[in-house]
């Protein structure tokens, strides 16, 4: 079954993005994210950026932190996982 | 590509950090000193604090009319009643935020003086009136090489025969808006920048700055011997990932020198791969050339980095001194990275090299005449 944030995390890149024809289940937990895999660029990133620190109340502090995160839908949610608060988590 | 190889003449020039003015900020930056502080990047708001170099007594939230219009009055005080903006003297108008932050003054307060600046032509309008200039203005923005852009046009007008002196003026302050979007891009964070530094993460700092230059053809100690623009239009932040963008612009400046002694002024605004890049290509065009940066200490001046950095370098060449890349200390990208100031007998010229959103590459060669 897959990990509920995981689950989350790629509906939100769905949402956020407008992704259109993508399905969580057609998103790979290590598929990258930037430059190659689903072919985001700096701007989507920045908009990822903003959107993961408003549901999660967490903060990304640099550039280098942001392009770390977003690496793929794994790097992604040990970062959340980490940094949020467990009630801003989705039960396992 | 847009270039030009006639030499054109710098009759006078200045520029106003928060330093002061450009011997008052020459000598700071000497002295290894930086305006940088930690200010909330939402100003009156609140928010993460960021490095930025505000104007002495001038807060991030403008005011209408700007708390800046005092610093440009005192900057192009001696240009005034020298007929600018008439037929054979126009003006060359450059920034990359002009009003911007009236514009998010009224949006927060609602106060309908603010937006006599909040455009960008009624902004240098209202400039245009106070200063006595005529009507022949031209404004320019593109991202952090405005300046350059403004200086590159003046500089053409002039080789055309279309003018007989020109004035090329640029102004960027910093405001909530301004700051908060590169804050958004995390480049802006609570780290102080460090230009060419070798280190895990990157940052930018910020800072309000304005300068001219008054351009001739036949006038004036120093002359901008050559200058070049160019955009690789790979994306709108970031560049090729190989650093032919740097490159393409610097190659036909580093032929025109050859043989040449010089030193280079380099954007380096702090950020880690497009510092890296930059290093690079500087040190491959031109083979053991000190590199120098000083957004370190005067934070990024934006679309006006190109000219307030003109008046500095003029001064380093008047002084026969440069300053050090001030703010980096620890592994840089090359040794070519100077940290501390050097004596500049024996060199020919300077390049100053600047970088903006977009792609867009520009440089300039300073020498004197």
């Amino acid at each position: 079954m897959s990990d509920p944030l995981n689950l989350r995390l790629k509906r939100l890149l769905i949402d956020t993005l407008k992704l259109e024809g993508v399905t969580p289940e057609t998103i790979p937990d290590d598929e990258p994210l930037i430059g190659s895999g689903l072919s985001l660029d700096s701007i989507d990133a920045l908009e990822l950026v903003v959107q993961l620190e408003k549901e999660f109340g967490i903060k990304i502090a640099s550039s280098e932190e942001s392009r770390q995160a977003l690496a793929s839908v794994a790097s992604l949610s040990a970062f959340v996982r980490a940094r949020a608060a467990p009630d801003r988590l989705p039960a396992p | 590509m847009v270039s030009i190889a006639t030499p054109v003449r710098l009759a006078t020039t200045g520029c106003v950090t928060p330093f002061g003015d450009a011997t008052a900020t020459h000598a700071a930056l000497l002295r290894g000193e930086s305006a940088l502080r930690a200010v909330p990047v939402l100003g009156a708001l609140g928010g993460d604090p960021a490095p930025m170099a505000l104007l002495p007594g001038r807060a991030l939230d403008e005011t209408a009319p700007p708390a800046w219009i005092a610093a440009l009055r005192t900057l192009l005080a001696p240009t005034v009643a020298d007929g600018w903006g008439t037929a054979r003297r126009p003006v060359f108008v450059t920034s990359s935020n002009f009003g911007v932050g009236n514009l998010h003054a009224f949006r927060q307060h609602g106060d309908p003086a603010n937006l006599a600046f909040g455009a960008p032509a009624l902004c240098v309008e209202w400039l245009r009136r106070d200063f006595g200039w005529g009507e022949n203005i031209t404004i320019f923005s593109h991202a952090c090489v405005s300046a350059h852009l403004g200086l590159l046009q003046a500089s053409r007008v002039l080789a055309a025969g279309l003018a007989d002196d020109a004035l090329v003026f640029s102004f960027d302050f910093l405001s909530p808006f301004v700051a908060g979007g590169f804050h958004a891009l995390k480049i802006l964070n609570a780290q102080f920048p460090a230009p060419y530094a070798d280190r895990a993460t990157g940052a930018i700092g910020l800072g309000d700055g304005a300068a001219y230059a008054v351009l001739t053809r036949d006038r004036g100690d120093f002359a901008i011997t050559a200058q070049n623009l160019f955009n690789e239009l790979h994306h709108f932040t970031s560049n090729q990932p190989d650093g032919s963008g740097f490159a393409a612009c610097l190659a036909p400046l580093a032929a025109l020198t050859s043989g040449r002694r010089l030193w280079l002024k380099g954007h380096g605004t702090g950020t880690l791969e497009a510092g890296r890049l930059e290093s690079a290509a500087l040190a491959a065009a031109f083979p053991g050339a000190p590199l120098v940066g000083w957004k370190g200490a005067l934070g990024h001046t934006l679309g006006s980095c190109g000219l307030v950095e003109l008046a500095i370098a003029t001064t380093s060449l008047r002084a026969g001194r440069a300053p050090g890349t001030v703010g980096t200390t620890g592994p840089t990208f090359g040794e070519h990275v100077a940290v501390t100031p050097f004596d500049l007998a024996g060199f020919d010229a300077v390049l100053c090299a600047s970088n903006a959103f977009g792609g867009a590459h520009a440089a300039w060669i300073l020498a004197h005449a």
